[in-house]
């Protein structure tokens, strides 16, 4: 490990130091809890936090080590996860005020399988309400504040898990992401963050924002922890039928290999949902001209224009949303942030028929997509967020709203939402730093469960780059 | 109150059983009209009769890596 405190070591490094028996179980537990103890009040990314549970749960899996059982790659490494991850029995707030001492009547599949894989569970992490928001802004829980400043928005809606790996309160989190909501607090907070191929992880006993476009992913400090991560909680799952079963093949042993021969596209798009600041494209230029030393073929390439398939996602979230929230919406809908409850409202007006249009054409967007940006490309890289990280004031439409404060709330998922509708992968991997000394992030884009790919080429750039290694102070 | 807003006046007081004021059913008929017109403009290009929404799925599995 690279110096004196556990907490600073990369999730795979700490995981591979318990197994060898160089730390403990309780002592990274205990080094993650100083590291909260230390950000907690700056970040506000804990919503709960449970330390007896998991000093408990960190001996029980150091004893478990020293009888010489050893679960898997994550046995003993302390995490944390997006407040929407239900545990049986226990709160699950979904960020909101509604469900503020709801507690959950089943365990998420993901969390089964983290258990199963011997994680320590530190506890649960801020997010938007009901996941809906891409900035990290929550009235009701406190917003969630950016490690690297904060005075900066987080990104949404998983903002406490991209602060508190940022921050490195904990090794791993999951969040999850219907229109950028794992990539964007991945880019902004400077941490990686993979929104895999729909289907590829279950969403069973995750509270949903939109059934056909959420999908669970991990964020971590590298892409080596996050092919770990996602290997561990990736695969079918009976409790949801939309999982592949497709086999989930080894992310981890398939990094290395280099970027040799690898073509990938160079989009810098500055038209459609997102126009593109120059700082933020010359970043992503620079980070396509690494990976081309590296030996990748970087060619230009034009994505089709996303207007439509950005407002189709926008009509089957809406319609989705306004459908599970329809009885709080009518009984108490002033339990809700104004910028939640409105966004939702117009669901109630489409026709059915667009609906089902919508969903129907996501078949034709992937077809183009797939002819027109990677026909003879192996992944596409572009940004995450096409803009510098603002700060939370400048964001807070809640209690400034006006039309350019939500048009930059609305430019946030301009480049990240096209891909939920897709449901391609998308990885978020951290590329530099703006002039206010905030995080950039660019995407790895690929082919439908080509999740291996993209982390590969991530490896290699992190291999190459410093980006990920500079710690919040 | 044109047209647009006196039907999402309709459709909220007749058929949703919601409540909104003026400015508010302005604002969502507008809203509604704008992804209306994309998703019927984007379907009018593509959507034949024999689309099925679950194609969406059998075609990530089948556009993998070639």
């Amino acid at each position: 490990m690279r110096n004196d405190d556990p907490a600073l070591a990369d999730l795979s490094e700490v995981a591979d130091a318990i197994a060898a028996r160089r730390i403990t179980s309780v002592a990274a537990t205990e080094a993650c809890l100083a590291r909260i103890e230390s950000w907690q009040p700056r970040t506000n990314a804990f919503l709960r936090l449970d330390e007896a549970k998991a000093l408990a749960r960190a001996k029980a899996m150091d004893a478990e080590l020293a009888a010489g059982r050893r679960r898997g790659p994550l046995h003993g490494v302390p995490m944390a996860h997006k407040d929407m991850y239900y545990r049986k029995g226990e709160l699950s707030t979904g960020g909101s005020a509604i469900r503020r001492d709801w507690r959950a009547p089943v365990t998420a599949t993901v969390l089964q399988k983290l258990d199963a894989a011997g994680v320590v569970e530190l506890g649960f992490l801020n997010m938007a309400e009901f996941a809906a928001g891409p900035t990290g802004h929550n009235v009701h829980h406190g917003h969630c504040r950016n490690p690297w400043d904060s005075k900066r928005v987080t990104g949404g809606s998983s903002s406490g898990s991209g602060a508190s790996v940022a921050a490195r309160m904990v090794y791993g989190a999951l969040g999850s992401d219907t229109g950028g909501s794992i990539r964007l607090p991945a880019s902004a907070c400077g941490v990686v963050g993979m929104k895999a191929t729909y289907g590829r992880v279950s969403r069973a006993g995750a509270l949903a924002r939109s059934w056909s476009l959420d999908h669970v992913g991990p964020l971590t400090r590298t892409v080596r922890d996050n092919a770990r991560l996602l290997g561990a909680i990736a695969g079918h799952d009976p409790e949801d039928s939309t999982t592949s079963e497709k086999p989930v093949p080894d992310y981890e042993a398939l990094l290395e290999g280099g970027v040799s021969g690898i073509r990938i596209g160079l989009a810098l798009p500055n038209d459609g949902p997102a126009s593109l600041d120059a700082e933020v494209g010359a970043a992503v230029q620079a980070a396509a001209d690494a990976l081309g030393k590296l030996g990748a073929r970087i060619t230009p390439v034009i994505l089709p224009d996303f207007t439509a398939l950005y407002r189709a996602a926008e009509v089957i979230a809406k319609c989705e949303a306004a459908a599970m929230h329809r009885p709080w919406l009518e009984k108490t809908p002033d339990a809700y942030a104004n910028q939640v409850r409105t966004r939702m409202e117009a669901g109630f007006f489409i026709p059915a028929t667009q609906y089902i249009d919508a969903l129907r054409l996501r078949g034709h967007f992937v077809k183009e997509f797939l002819a027109a940006a990677m026909d003879s490309v192996d992944a596409v890289v572009l940004p995450a967020i096409p803009f510098p990280i603002p700060t939370i004031e400048e964001t807070d439409v809640e209690a400034k709203g006006g039309p350019a404060t939500l048009n930059m709330v609305g430019r946030f998922t301009g480049l990240t939402r096209p891909f939920n509708t897709l449901g391609v992968p998308a990885l978020s991997v951290p590329c530099g730093f703006d002039s206010n000394g905030a995080p950039i992030g660019m995407q790895l884009v690929g082919r439908p469960f080509d999740e291996a790919l993209l982390y590969r080429i991530g490896h290699a750039y992190q291999g190459a780059t410093e980006f990920h290694k500079r710690v919040p102070a | 109150m044109d047209e647009k807003t006196r039907t999402a006046a309709g459709i909220a007081a007749g058929l949703q059983g919601l409540t909104y004021d003026d400015k508010r059913l302005a604002e969502l008929a507008a809203e509604v009209k704008t992804l209306n017109d994309a998703v019927r403009e984007a379907g009018a290009k593509r959507l034949t009769f024999d689309d099925d929404p679950f194609t969406f799925a059998s075609l990530l599995e089948r556009e993998t890596k070639k």
